[in-house]
This record gives structure tokens, C-alpha cells and sequence, in this order.
């Protein structure tokens, strides 16, 4: 689990699986544990505001080639994560108990502060700096969720196999994007942000922060993939 | 700002040098205050944490203090707890104290302060309180930040019955708040307007995750909560025990309390302490825990388990002496030797607890599943153990285990071993039985016997002996060896009798001998058969004692009766036994056995005693008879099944059920009314006889349909509802529509045949056309009774003096209704009194059969008649064989030769003149001989009777009509 606080830089040429494409089914088992690393590598303590991305000089490597049909693969990736976002967030507040199912827009509504932002008009070099971003964002707060929800509710087994599920899913969604803007728009570095760590954080303040990231991914990936 | 603290050091020392001479000098007791009192807060625990020390203690001085603190909240004059604290202090010694708050320390300020006093007896003249410190102030709030709302204790955990105080923090006193619980809104007290507090007594526990207490504001979309786990109590350890194996280790066992249900923030500690030796051990396992045992021959042990959670902390403890918790370990080397057919010994080894203990040992002995043999044996170091009343050739287990003979604690393991004892030759004689038969002059003998029980073959039986002894020729001996496992052989002898020896025989001896004999009469003497009702037990079959001398009885049985190898069985029964239960579970339900009793001779010969069958339960027929109808009528019908096997049902046969359906609502005499399993309602006729097979029907209606049905029943119940066969009964007269019209129409038909081919015969014979007089016999009647010189008149005797005179209407169709009937007009040719003086009265003929247009032509006019009749016309007229037309023929030529004048008989001709009119058209315009001939009957006239009126006939008009 990585727990990650502030703002963090990614540099994508240290990566030791840089550049490789994922593809649904090879999310599940071989490249588990990547973007984990991936983000932990480029983890910076007392980052400031994200940094620009890569100069268009500059160099970007990947180790394999990217697959030809990347967008496609994204596009499908983030349908998926779009299906499945309502389940995923009934689910969650479901097994919060009382208060949350009857107070949704008190407890669980989309106000994420420090949430990426998305231009769904921007280009498409735009765009994917922009998901990944969010991608990030949404992956490390899922760890934080998953990580919480098997403390505080062991025995939501749906849960916790729906947020592995969502959390494999943009794993490869990350991989296969930030291959798309190394290979195509020379991109190797984009700054990425996180949301607040929730481990020091009383129970019901974690439900509540997990409630609205999941309010708030349900309304974004809708967003993000009618924009691909 | 260094120069400062150093001058303020100083400062103060000289001043506590001063007050301390000056106490010295004064002799005033000398005041020990607490000082440098820090106050912190632990909000997880709800917990307030003091600090201070004492300074004025000389060096190396311990003095035993109390010190008393009181804490306020919300304001200093609103004390709400006060505690004396006693400990011993040293000089600069830092105190710490805690005080854990029922009301969570961000929801009010406290404020705390102390005094102190000495309470120690060696120092008697400073028991005084000194000055209280200030007030330290503990105020959570400030530091909360600026969230419009707050819900104080965040996460806490407490005991299930606990008590909870919850309380909200709000900015902003204008809104209202409300706070729930399980959904359930809960009611608190203001503690200051910013402030509420929420009292929960005896909390539930209701589910691990904890459970969500949330308070919302009426404005805003504010909602803020707390998560409030209530755990399970904490139970103390259970069966907490110590024992040792091998006095090296002691091994401490407990069953740990109920898991607290909760979160991993729940997680147990077991501590074993020992106080004797003062040892302590953290347990790594949550049920058990090793203790090393002191080399220094500890005797005695006092353990102190302790098990601790976050919130409770259980105990239990235990004393004992090391050598009285041995438990031994489980013994080795454990042979069995010396293995004989009845004998066996047993050895093994123990491990030593002790250079002088001795060990308690138990054998047990398994055979077949089953402890038989059980024995305690003391043993120090190696056991021994003799098994005697073995049985040969069997498998034994046997076991042993041990523990201390001085102070028992427990059994060790058992260690076991198995063996087989030795063969030894078979005890009994196998049980020997035969069956009989007869075939092409030779005695078919088959020999069956049981296989020997593990206790009586004490060993494999390898082959088996059949010694063949002529009873006739007693020399003569023949052996047969049948190897195992065989049960049975199959010999063909003469008709001698034969007496048979059967031994088993295993690798060490054979059995004694069975012997069954042989008769040449094989004494199958035809016996009754009885019924016999089997029960759940079985059959219960008794029969008669005999006489004579018996050696024993058997009953014999086939457990397969349908099967043509039968698999036969017997039981041997003594000679004082006359009843026995025979059972076995291969009995099936709706199967009919057979049991045969015999009676043993003292010569071994069996005969034939009883013969008994029955079923082990009787059920319901499997089928039903196939029911012929016969003998069908109107009010009855026969039905029979006489192909019927009753023998083959599932129970015994007591009769039969006829339904009958009908039309009528009655059921006829005999039957009575039943409902089917259809609901639908018919008569039941009721055969009580089970060898009936045929049943008459009787009483039935005419032309009406019926239904019927037969079933058999037997004691359980009657067979399977089939279908019903229709048959409807005939219409009462039917038969005699058979019997008697049918042969009448025939008889008809076969007359109007015969008419029809001999009609012209009959015609002649029994209506001609014109009749003989002489054949009638009314003259022949006249003539034998009356005058029997009567003769019928003839023709030429007779003068004619009328002409009859037809006259009818031409052109007038009428209906034979509407016609008047036609009356004869005579024509009178001679006066009429000469008609008297003739000689005789004249007789006229008038025939209706005449054509009727001939006779209306003969009305028309005078015809001249000729005086005396042609005798060709006459034989014309009677001549009945050249038909109508040759009739009408001659006719018509005699009218034209007839002369007038020659006629002298009065006689109306029966061919009557076809002349219309004018007579001279006769020859130019004949009649149709058919049309115009009539025929009259011929009567007598009296001339008297003639009336003129006849003459009006004459009349024109009518003529001419």
C-alpha cells in the first residue's frame, strides 16, 4: 500500500517498467505491483504546485513498444471504470451504515478540493496529461479507501473486491497512458498530486473522505470518458 | 536573556537559603509544596496527565507525601473531582498522576490544581497541606479549528453496559442541532450554549464495525459524526492447567475468554507469571504457553495468568507441585511375542520420570472392535505382560499407556500393536442339510452347509470332506474332498439309502462330523399347506410334536423363492422345540415364502412334517384379472377370469370387488354403493370367495349401459384402479326379433317366391277368372244334405228373360268413394208373367270383374241377343288357359257370329257387348277385348222384382254421356 501525502513528481524514464502496455488481462496479474512503485520512485517530499510537463525536446524511452491500438485500449479501460463507478460507490456507502445512504449530498458529495481538473475541449496531448493526473489522484486514494474499508469493514467482501477490482483497472489505464504520451507526444514527466492520507483521520472522517472520492470519480470518469 | 535566567537562579536560591535558615531559627515546620505542575491531555483515553515534583526535600531524603488535587470544568469554583494521592517522594523526583474524564476533554475547559502534605510518621510535625498551586488550565476547544461543527469522542471503545457521555461542539449557537444514534435521535443537556451533552447508559454491544453517531445542523449542509465501538466483556481464561512430560518443561494450557468482537485495536496479551521464582513470560500463543522448569528442583509452582486487552485486564491463577502434574509420555517398543493359538505376550518400554518413581501401566486387549481383555501392571522401566484365553486365528489389537503410580495426573498415549494368534482345528461340525430329487431312477442328493464361524474354524478352512456311507452295503465308503470355500455339492446316487459324513478342515485338524443320512424313499409325502402371517419379527411358525422318536427338527426356507437357485436356508431346532421365529432381512414385503418342517429320525434321515407359506407382509394385488363378459341379455351378463393366478399376488387373495356403473341411482340387491378414487359413485359387488371366478350380473335394465370393473383384494387392500368396460344390455324384444320375426319374413318371403313362380296355378286353383261350378263346394254340400238329386243347372235349361244393363257415366272421373255404386238394369225380354210358367226361375250372373268401360259401353243400347249360346262360345269362356287376350280375342269373333233369334236361355252374358250406340258400328269399331269385357256375378232375377223403371236407363242424356 502506498500512502502518499501533498504533491509528488513522476518521472516516467526511471520507471523500470516504462513504457510497457497493459492490456485488461495482464493488469491482474503481472503488473500489480508497478504504478505503486512507479509513484513511490517518483514520490517528492514537499512538492509544490504540479510541475510542467517534459519539454517537447526532450527524450522518452519506453522498454517495450506500445500497443497499436493504445486509444482504443484506453477508451475501453475507461468505459469500464465509467460501468462500474455507480456499483463501486453504492456499494461503498452502503456498507458505511447510517448516516450515509440517506444523506448522500451532505456526506458524500463531489467536493473535492484538490481534485485534478479535467478540459474535456483541450487536444488530446491536453487531455491525457490531464487523465493522468486523475488517474493517479484517484489510484493512490483507492489504496487509502481499500486500505480503511478492510479495518473498518471486514466482512464487505463486495467492497473490497470491487475497489481491487476499480484499483487494477486504472492501474493499466495509467501504464497504457502514460506509454500514449511518451511515445507520441515525447512526454517523460508530469507532475501529479494526491489527495490527503486518511490514517491519521477518526473512522467517520474516513468514511466520509472515501464517500466523496467515490461521489466524486463516479462524476468525473462519466466526464472523462465521454471526452475519449 | 541567558544573563537573565542565571540572575533569576541565583535570586531564587538565595531566597530559599533564606527561608530555610529562617525556619531553622524560627522552628517552623518547613512547608513541602508541589511545584512545576504541567498538565497534559491524551483525548484517545480522555485522559489528563499531571506532572510535578517537590523541591524543598533535602538530598537522599524520602519522605512519604499525599498530595491532593482537584479538578474544575467549565470554571475554577465548579470542582468536580477531588483526590488524595499518597506516594513516597524524593528530592526532584517527577510525579505523574492521570485522571481519565467521563465527559471528553474537548467538549469543556478543566482546570487543575494541588497541595501537598507530608504523611510519613518518622516526620510527625510536617503533617500540614501546603499552599495550593494556581490553576492550570486544560482548554481543548481553542485548539479545534474553525469547522462549524464537532462530535467528541472520535473512535472510542468501550465495554458493552458501559456508560458514554457524547457531546457536539458548534460555532455557531443559532442553529439547531440534532444528533442520532442508530438512527434513533437522541437527547442531551446544554452545557454551555455552544455546547450539548449526550449521556448513553449501558451501552449494546450491536456489531464489530462499530456504530455510527452523527449529528446534523437544520442549516447548511453540515453533518459531522463519531464512530462509538462498544466491545463484548472481556472474558477471563478457562481450564487454565500445567503439566509436564519429562519434568524438563512445564507445558500451561487455558481456553482464552471470548473475543472482545471488535476491531484489531482489540487484540490480547497473555502474561504467565510465576511468583516463587519471580519469573515472567510473554505468551506468543493465545491458548497455551511453555514455562522452562528450574534446575534447581522446584517443587512448588504458583502461576499467574494474566490476559489483557485494551480495556480490561483478567487474572487467574495456579499452585501445584511439579511431580504432581506428570504427564507421562506414551510408552515404546511395545512387541508382542511368544504368539500361540491362546497365548500371547506383550512387552514394552517407558520413559523414567524420576530416578525412584514407578509407572502405572494398562494393557487393554482388542478384538473385533471390542476391549475384551483390560489389566494394570506397575512398572519401573520395561513391561511385560502375559494374554491368555486367546482365540485361534484371530486378529487382536493391543494397547498400553501409562502414568504415574504415585501422584496420577494423567494417562499417557497409548501405544498399540496388533497380532493374529495361531490356527487351531475346527471346533463344531459344520451345520449339513440336503435336498432330494428324483431323476431317471437315480437320487439326485444336493448337500448345502454353512461356512463356520470365525470361532468355530479357528482358522482358514481349507477343503471340506463328504464321507459317502452305504447304509445297504456298509462296506462301502467314498470320500469326496469339496474345496473351500465351497457350501454345498451335488451327488447322484442310487436308490440306496446313504448315510453322509461332512468334516471341515483347516491347515491344523478337522472338525468333528456332521452326519445326515439318506433314506430311498425320499418321504416327500403330500402334505397340506398352511398359512402363515408374518410380522415385522418374522414368521412365528409352530408345528405338531411327533410322536415317535426325534432326534431334532429343521424348517427349511427359500430367502429367493422366485430365483431358481432359491438360495435355500434351515435351522436345526431340538427335539423339545416345536415352534420357532424365523426372520432375515433378505425377507421382501409382497413375496410369498415357502417353509418346510422336518422331523430327524434317529436314523439321521429327515421327513416331511409341515408345510407352512406366507408373505413377511402382505400388500395390495399388483394387477387385475383379465375379465371376460359372456351371456350377455337384457337383465344380465357373465363374467369370468378363470386364467387368473392368484397364487402370484403380493398377499393372499380373499375375493373380489365388481364396481358396477350405471345410470340408475340405486344399486340393485346385492351391492352396495361406493365411491371411487375419482369421486365418482357406483355399486360394489363383493366376491368373498377368492376361487369364484366367474360372477353373474343380474338384475339389470333393458337397453341401459353400463361400467364395470373387477379387482381382487387381500387383506392390505384391493388392486390397482383400472379402466372400466363398457357393455350395454339389449332391448327386451331383441330376441324375439331373432327368434321369431326373422324366421316369419323368411317363411314370407319364401311363400311369395313360391306364388310368385306358380302363380298362374294358383290363380286357376283359387281365384280363376270364371269359376267352375262344379268344382264348388257348396254344391257338393247341397247335394250330400239337402237334395241329393240337386244338379247344377245348365246352361240350356236356363231361358234368359232380362239383359242386365250396365250403364255408367263416361267422362266422369270419381273417386271409388264419390261413384255411386253401380246398380245392374235389366232388360226384360220376356213378360213378366210367363216368367212364372217357365220352367224354373232364371238365374243371372253378374261378374264385377268386367272392365268397367266395357260395361258402361254395354249400357248404351239394346244388344241383340242371340236365344241360344254357340257351344265354342262357350267353351271359349271357360277356358283358362289362353289368357285375357285370347279371351277377348274369341270374344269379339262370337259376338259377330252369334245370329239373333237362336238364344233361348235368359242369361246375361258375363263378356257383355262392347256396342256404343249404333250396332252397326260393332264390327267396324271393336272394343278392346280388356277394356270392354266385365264380369258379373251371376244371380237370379225374380221376374216379379223387374220395375219399370228401368226403362229410364234409356234416357238420352245419360246415354250420351
Amino acid at each position: 500500500m502506498f500512502l502518499l501525502q501533498s504533491r509528488a513528481s513522476c518521472r516516467l524514464r526511471e520507471s523500470p517498467e516504462e513504457g510497457k502496455v497493459f492490456t485488461e488481462g495482464m493488469l491482474m496479474n503481472e503488473e500489480r505491483g508497478v504504478v505503486p512503485l512507479l509513484l513511490v520512485l517518483h514520490w517528492k517530499h514537499g512538492a509544490g504546485s504540479p510541475l510542467p510537463i517534459t519539454p517537447v525536446n526532450a527524450t522518452c524511452a519506453t522498454r517495450h513498444p506500445c500497443h497499436s491500438n493504445l486509444m482504443n485500449q484506453i477508451r475501453n479501460q475507461l468505459a469500464q471504470l465509467n460501468g462500474s463507478a455507480n456499483a463501486l460507490f453504492i456499494l461503498y456507502y452502503t456498507a458505511q451504515g447510517e448516516p450515509f445512504p440517506n444523506n448522500l449530498d451532505k456526506l458524500c458529495g463531489p467536493n473535492v478540493t484538490d481534485f485534478p481538473p479535467f478540459h474535456a475541449n483541450g487536444t488530446e496531448k491536453t487531455r491525457l496529461v490531464e487523465l493522468y493526473r486523475i488517474i493517479a489522484y484517484l489510484g493512490a486514494s483507492l489504496g487509502n479507501i481499500t486500505r480503511d474499508q478492510k479495518v473498518l469493514n471486514p466482512n464487505a467482501l463486495s467492497l473490497h473486491s470491487k475497489l481491487n477490482a476499480t484499483a487494477d483497472i486504472m492501474r493499466g489505464l495509467l501504464s497504457n497512458v502514460l506509454c500514449r504520451l511518451c511515445n507520441k507526444y515525447h512526454v517523460a514527466h508530469v507532475d501529479v498530486a494526491y489527495g490527503p492520507d486518511t490514517s491519521g483521520k477518526d473512522v467517520f472522517q474516513k468514511k466520509k473522505l472515501g464517500c466523496q472520492l467515490l461521489g466524486k470519480y463516479k462524476q468525473v470518469i462519466a466526464v472523462v470518458a465521454q471526452a475519449f | 536573556m541567558a544573563l537573565f535566567s542565571a540572575f533569576q537562579t541565583t535570586f531564587l536560591l538565595a531566597l530559599l537559603s533564606l527561608k530555610t535558615y529562617q525556619s531553622e531559627v524560627l522552628s517552623e515546620p518547613l512547608s513541602l509544596a508541589p511545584e512545576s505542575l504541567e498538565v497534559s491531555i491524551d483525548s484517545a483515553r480522555q485522559c489528563l496527565h499531571l506532572q510535578w515534583s517537590v523541591h524543598n526535600l533535602a538530598y537522599h531524603q524520602e519522605l512519604k507525601m499525599v498530595f491532593q488535587i482537584e479538578i474544575s470544568r467549565i470554571k475554577t469554583s465548579n470542582v468536580i473531582w477531588v483526590e488524595n494521592y499518597s506516594t513516597i517522594v524524593k528530592r526532584n523526583q517527577v510525579l505523574r498522576w492521570s485522571w481519565e474524564s467521563k465527559l471528553p476533554l474537548e467538549c469543556a475547559k478543566h482546570s487543575v490544581r494541588m497541595r501537598g502534605a507530608v504523611d510519613d510518621a518518622q516526620v510527625p510535625e510536617l503533617r500540614f497541606w501546603s499552599n495550593w498551586t494556581s490553576w492550570e488550565e486544560v482548554d481543548v476547544q481553542s485548539s479545534l479549528g474553525h469547522d462549524p461543527l464537532f462530535v467528541f469522542p472520535k473512535d472510542k471503545l468501550v465495554e458493552e453496559g458501559s456508560n458514554v457521555t457524547i457531546c457536539y461542539v458548534s460555532r455557531s449557537h443559532q442553529n439547531n442541532i440534532s444528533c442520532y444514534l442508530e438512527g434513533v435521535r437522541m437527547h442531551g443537556e446544554q452545557l454551555d450554549p455552544n455546547v450539548c451533552v449526550f449521556h448513553l447508559k449501558n451501552v449494546p454491544f450491536v456489531r464489530e464495525t462499530g456504530t455510527n453517531i452523527y449529528c446534523k445542523a437544520d442549516q447548511g449542509d453540515v453533518i459531522k459524526g463519531i464512530v462509538l465501538f462498544v466491545s463484548k466483556v472481556f472474558e477471563e481464561p478457562k481450564d487454565f492447567s500445567c503439566e509436564t512430560r519429562d519434568l524438563k518443561t512445564l507445558n500451561c494450557t487455558w481456553v482464552p475468554g471470548s473475543d472482545a468482537g471488535l476491531l484489531t485495536q482489540l487484540s490480547q496479551s497473555y502474561t504467565l507469571f510465576e511468583s516463587f521464582s519471580g519469573k515472567k513470560t510473554l505468551c506468543k500463543h493465545k491458548s497455551w504457553c511453555n514455562w522452562e522448569v528450574s534446575p534447581d528442583s522446584q517443587e512448588m509452582y504458583n502461576f499467574t495468568l494474566t490476559a489483557e486487552n485494551y480495556l480490561r485486564k483478567r487474572s487467574v491463577h495456579l499452585l501445584f507441585s511439579l511431580t504432581h502434574r506428570v504427564h507421562p509420555m506414551a510408552p515404546f517398543n511395545v512387541f508382542v511375542k511368544n504368539v500361540s493359538a491362546t497365548n500371547a505376550t506383550m512387552t514394552w518400554k517407558v520413559h523414567s520420570i524420576g530416578n525412584y518413581s514407578t509407572l502405572l501401566c494398562q494393557i487393554e486387549l482388542y478384538g473385533e472392535g471390542k476391549v475384551i481383555q483390560k489389566q494394570n501392571v506397575s512398572v519401573k522401566v520395561n513391561g511385560k505382560h502375559l494374554m491368555k484365553k486367546l482365540e485361534p486365528s484371530t486378529e487382536y489389537a493391543a494397547q498400553v499407556r501409562c502414568a504415574n503410580a504415585n501422584h496420577f495426573w494423567k494417562w499417557s498415549e497409548w501405544t498399540r500393536c496388533n497380532f493374529t494368534t495361531a490356527e487351531a482345528a475346527p471346533s463344531e461340525a459344520p451345520d449339513v442339510w440336503r435336498n432330494v430329487k428324483s431323476v431317471q431312477g437315480h437320487c439326485v442328493v444336493t448337500l448345502f452347509w454353512k461356512p463356520l464361524s470365525k470361532l468355530q474354524a479357528n482358522g482358514k478352512i481349507l477343503f471340506y470332506n463328504v464321507v459317502l456311507e452305504n447304509l445297504d452295503r456298509p462296506s462301502t465308503l467314498k470320500l469326496l474332498s469339496i474345496p473351500a470355500p465351497a457350501n454345498g455339492t451335488e451327488l447322484t446316487l442310487d436308490q440306496c439309502s446313504y448315510q453322509i459324513h461332512v468334516t471341515a478342515n483347516n491347515s491344523v485338524g478337522t472338525s468333528p462330523a456332521s452326519v445326515i443320512a439318506v433314506s430311498g424313499d425320499p418321504g416327500n409325502k403330500e402334505v397340506e399347506e398352511e398359512r402363515v402371517k408374518g410380522t415385522e419379527d418374522g414368521f412365528c411358525l409352530s408345528w405338531k410334536p411327533q410322536p415317535g422318536d426325534v432326534t431334532g427338527y429343521v424348517v427349511e426356507w427359500c430367502e429367493r423363492p422366485g430365483d431358481p437357485l432359491c438360495d435355500v436356508q434351515w435351522r436345526n431346532l431340538g427335539p423339545n422345540t416345536t415352534s420357532t421365529v424365523v426372520s432375515s432381512d433378505a425377507f421382501r414385503p409382497g413375496v410369498r415364502y415357502n417353509f418346510r418342517i422336518y422331523g430327524i429320525s434317529t436314523e439321521r434321515i429327515p421327513y416331511l412334517l409341515e408345510k407352512k407359506t406366507g408373505y413377511s407382509q402382505e400388500l395390495v394385488p399388483s394387477d387385475n384379472p383379465q375379465v371376460l363378459m359372456s351371456n350377455l341379455t337384457s337383465y344380465s351378463f357373465t363374467l369370468s377370469w378363470k386364467d387368473y393366478a392368484a397364487e402370484s399376488q403380493p398377499g393372499f387373495v380373499q375375493g373380489y370387488s365388481l364396481y358396477l356403473k350405471s345410470k340408475a341411482a340405486r344399486c340393485l340387491p346385492g351391492s352396495e354403493k361406493a365411491v371411487l378414487s375419482d369421486d365418482s359413485i357406483c355399486c360394489k359387488y363383493k366376491i368373498d370367495n377368492p376361487k369364484q371366478k366367474t360372477f353373474v350380473v343380474e338384475n339389470l335394465q333393458p337397453a341401459s349401459f353400463y361400467e364395470f370393473f373387477l379387482t381382487p383384494y387381500t387383506s392390505v387392500g384391493e388392486g390397482p384402479q383400472g379402466a372400466f368396460t363398457k357393455v350395454t344390455t339389449p332391448d327386451e324384444y331383441s330376441h324375439i326379433l331373432i327368434r321369431i320375426t326373422l324366421p316369419m319374413i323368411f317363411s314370407i318371403l319364401l311363400i311369395m317366391i313360391l306364388c310368385y313362380l306358380k302363380s298362374q296355378w294358383m290363380k286357376e286353383k283359387c281365384y280363376p277368372d270364371i269359376p267352375d261350378p262344379y268344382k264348388s263346394s257348396v254344391l257338393s254340400l247341397i247335394k250330400s244334405k239337402e237334395n241329393p238329386r240337386l244338379t247344377i243347372m245348365n246352361v240350356k235349361d236356363c231361358i234368359p228373360d232380362a239383359i242386365e244393363v250396365i250403364n255408367k257415366q263416361e267422362g266422369t272421373r270419381k273417386s271409388l268413394t264419390e261413384t255411386e255404386p253401380t246398380k245392374p238394369t235389366y232388360l226384360y225380354l220376356l213378360p213378366t208373367e210367363k216368367s212364372h210358367s217357365g220352367p224354373g226361375p232364371c238365374i243371372c250372373f253378374e261378374n264385377f270383374t268386367y272392365n268397367q268401360a266395357a260395361s258402361d259401353s254395354v249400357s248404351c243400347g239394346h244388344v241383340p241377343v242371340t236365344p241360344k249360346a254357340q257351344p265354342s262360345q262357350l267353351g271359349l269362356l271357360t277356358s283358362s288357359e289362353n289368357g285375357p287376350k285370347a279371351l277377348g280375342k274369341n270374344y269379339v269373333n262370337s259376338l259377330g257370329e252369334i245370329p239373333a233369334g237362336e238364344t233361348n236361355l235368359n242369361y246375361v252374358s258375363q263378356l257383355a257387348s262392347p256396342m256404343c250406340g249404333d250396332k252397326s258400328s260393332l264390327p267396324t269399331n271393336p272394343p278392346e277385348p280388356a277394356l270392354c269385357s266385365e264380369y258379373k256375378t251371376q244371380m237370379a232375377i225374380p221376374m216379379g222384382l223387374t220395375s219399370p223403371p228401368s226403362i229410364t236407363l234409356l234416357d238420352e242424356g245419360e246415354h250420351d254421356h
